[in-house]
């Protein structure tokens, strides 16, 4: 329930679905101005389900069966809503931001396992 | 009902939708400020310091002390225990069960009423949010109704709504209106759906007891204290004895009780205090943890011995009270009640997103008349959408533009707040539809940013006089008066008049009192153009 | 107007039907479901909402106004049947 795993859990979340829509051909093209490779889709999609799958579990991990999955569901739920914020004005930027996410989560990983 | 499986439920959806939105704004609105009722009711009482050190059993006592001068022969008294938050003692008395709740405040260290400015506070947007300020009963009803009929319409949008997955993250603002409105109602929709489904079921769960008791009627005669009393939600509470009996003092009671259970003290409930069988319960506030439940010990009124307490409840009990601990989410630390917030907003938007989209699906062509229905639904749209904060905003403002010693304030708080909200709603009939969104959406994002300014001007305690006491509360006026100033500017950048969806024949909506010649075939519904697009 | 008159037919079934049914169902499981009374009540009435959402999506698919009566009729028989049995309504 501390704040550092909720920080934990929207980064992981926010480049699990960052990199779930640009495996969809219509956001791919908004970011990168061509479609996905099929190849390149499916290893986003690989990696986005992963990164939210890791997510669920380092929120029961740290905080539970009870408060977890609420916990991961929220994050989720805003993480997305940041998604879709940069994919509709900042589309660009959605894969620096999906990258900085990720060193950010493994950043609050020690600190989550302390706490 | 329409030809097809997906067609009836895109019926359901938006004709469901469209009859509760109104009511459901106002109460999503209300609901998600209710997350921080216990800020806002700190922030307009700038009288109160928070933090004094409390003695949880004097307090009691000087209650007890007030109530016994006041009101001897009520049923019950609820003593809410001064908190670390709210430095105050909150009293509720009922003489009976039909006449109305009495109410005071009294300040802990004295225990007479207490000098702060008379308010409602949060308390009034957390009523509003299921009574919606009329008689409880009639209310909870209605918003228990409005629940169920979203739920309705959550079901049947999922239905509907075939590309879940494969416009999750579509939000195409510069496409046509109506595919801007569109995407704005799935995202806002799709995203907190999680949240939206358990917000409306485990709302109407927290007053289930009372929109279905058959159960109760079943399988305990209707006898519902019985039912509590054996799920383990309540202690026994005995009947009146009929003759006058003593009372003792509640402070060594609330001593015991407090060295029992390491949760806060939260209140005291007495049973039929002037009666030799009174009862008294202590209430804790809940355990760690997702259910709501609080623990409780009961005492006898007359000699202080203890009469019984609830202690674990079985699974299906918790099930239920993790329901109503999920509604509230009184477990969520400052950063998931954020997201909690945020959700309850998404709720909002998909709600008032779906209202806009069902009159931009329905715009009239250039040549025609629209109909009375359509100029309703708009007009009631600007009333519920854009009144509301007007109304918010005016409240907050006249907790602090009031004079402090008013007779009736807190009374007349709550009339400025539907007064606000009306004249809006009026407005939305007489001013032309698109100015009356962006001149109300205008008025409320100034009202709002005016409420730091005039708060520090009348309490004089501002930031810069390093009065950090509500700089949080400041900072979210600041954030919704901007968020308002964005949604008017966006009004006023209003898009051609245009049909948005390219010429199609079956796209002709079916406006509410439109007689249908008979032999004419079923013409599909046009608010759902997924359906159409999929098709 | 017929189909208005079907409309409104379907919201008048879907709202007290729909009620019924969740009603009836609550009861009966109240009664009958193998745990301890305070449990059962609870269970039933928890998902007694769902039940109603349910009847009322079913009253809107169904493909006609006559189709959903019989339907829902039958149900609600169904259970009073049951609550008879059980002794519900002694």
């Amino acid at each position: 329930m501390t704040p550092i795993v909720l920080a934990l859990n929207l980064a992981l979340s926010f480049a699990g679905l960052a990199a779930l829509a640009l495996s969809l051909d219509r956001h791919h093209r908004d970011a990168f101005l061509t479609r996905a490779p099929t190849n390149r889709a499916r290893s986003l999609r690989w990696t986005g389900w992963g990164a939210i799958l890791l997510s669920l579990a380092a929120s029961i991990a740290l905080d539970g069966w009870n408060f977890g999955p609420v916990q991961w569901i929220g994050a989720l739920t805003g993480a997305a809503l940041l998604v879709v914020a940069l994919l509709s004005y900042r589309p660009g930027w959605l894969r620096p931001a999906a990258l900085a996410a990720l060193p950010l989560a493994l950043l609050a990983l020690p600190f989550a396992l302390r706490g | 009902m329409r030809q097809g499986f997906r067609q009836s439920m895109a019926w359901l959806h938006t004709w469901s939708g469209l009859v509760v939105g109104w009511v459901l704004f106002a109460v999503f609105v209300t609901g998600t400020a209710t997350y921080y009722r216990a800020e806002i009711s700190e922030w307009m009482r700038p009288e109160l310091q928070a933090g004094a050190s409390i003695e949880s059993g004097r307090a009691a006592d000087l209650a007890a002390d007030y109530l016994k001068a006041k009101a001897p022969d009520a049923q019950g008294w609820f003593i809410g225990l001064p908190q670390p938050e709210k430095p105050l003692i909150e009293l509720h008395w009922w003489k009976d069960l039909v006449s109305p709740m009495q109410h005071a405040l009294l300040d802990p260290r004295t225990g007479a009423p207490t000098q702060a400015r008379d308010t409602q506070g949060g308390d009034f947007l957390y009523r509003f949010h299921f009574e919606l300020n009329m008689p409880p009963l009639w209310g909870r009803w209605i918003v228990g109704i409005c629940a169920m009929i979203l739920l309705v319409a959550l079901v049947s949008g999922i239905i509907t709504h075939r590309r879940i997955f494969a416009d999750f993250f579509t939000f195409r603002r510069h496409k046509s209106a109506q595919r801007g409105w569109l995407d704005a109602h799935n995202v806002t929709g799709v995203l907190a759906l999680p949240f939206h489904l358990m917000i409306a079921y485990t709302g109407i769960v927290t007053l289930a007891p009372m929109y279905v008791p058959w159960g109760i009627t079943a399988a305990f005669d209707g006898d519902a204290p019985r039912f509590f009393v054996e799920a383990g939600l309540s202690p026994e509470v005995r009947a009146p004895a009929g003759k006058p009996g003593g009372l003792v003092s509640l402070a060594p009671l609330v001593a015991a009780a407090e060295a029992r259970v390491s949760e806060p003290l939260e209140h005291v409930a007495v049973y039929n205090p002037g009666d030799a069988a009174a009862t008294i319960v202590a209430i804790f506030e809940e355990r760690k943890g997702l259910a709501h439940l609080h623990p409780q010990i009961a005492f006898d009124g007359a000699t202080g011995a203890e009469l019984g307490a609830t202690g674990a409840v079985r699974p299906a009990t918790h099930i239920s009270t993790a329901f109503v601990g999920l509604h509230e989410a009184h477990f969520a630390g400052p950063a998931l009640r954020a997201l909690f917030f945020l959700c309850g907003l998404m709720g909002a938007a998909a709600i008032a997103s779906g209202l806009v989209l069902w009159s931009v699906a329905r715009l009239p062509k250039a040549d025609e008349r629209p109909g009375f229905g359509f100029r309703l639904v708009r007009a009631l749209n600007v009333g519920a959408v854009a009144g509301l904060p007007v109304g918010l905003a005016a409240y907050f403002l006249a907790n602090r533009l009031l004079p402090v010693g008013l007779a009736g304030r807190a009374d007349i708080e709550v009339r400025i707040f539907f007064g606000a909200w009306a004249m809006i709603a009026l407005a939305g009939l007489l001013r032309p539809h698109l100015r009356a969104w962006r001149e109300s959406l205008g008025l409320a994002s100034l009202l709002f940013l005016a409420i730091p300014v005039v708060s520090a001007l009348t309490t004089g305690a501002h930031p810069f006089d390093g009065e950090a006491r509500f700089l949080g509360f400041d900072a979210a006026m600041l954030a919704t008066g901007l968020l308002l100033a964005f949604a008017a500017y966006e009004a006023g950048r209003a898009r051609p008049q245009r049909r948005a969806v390219q010429a199609d024949p079956a796209a002709e909506p079916a406006r509410i009192p439109a007689p249908r010649p008979a032999g004419t075939p079923q013409k599909r519904n046009a608010a759902l153009p997924q359906a159409r697009r999929s098709a | 107007m017929v189909y208005r008159a079907a409309v409104a037919g379907r919201v008048v079934l879907a709202i007290l039907g729909g009620y019924g049914v969740a009603s009836l169902c609550t009861a009966l499981l109240s009664l009958t479901l193998p745990l301890v009374r305070s449990e059962a009540v609870t269970l039933a009435t928890l998902v007694s909402f769902a039940i109603m959402v349910a009847a009322v999506v079913y009253v809107f698919a169904a493909r006609s106004l006559g189709r959903a009566v019989v339907g829902l009729g039958s149900l609600s028989l169904l259970l009073g049947g049951g609550l008879w049995l059980v002794n519900g309504f002694a």
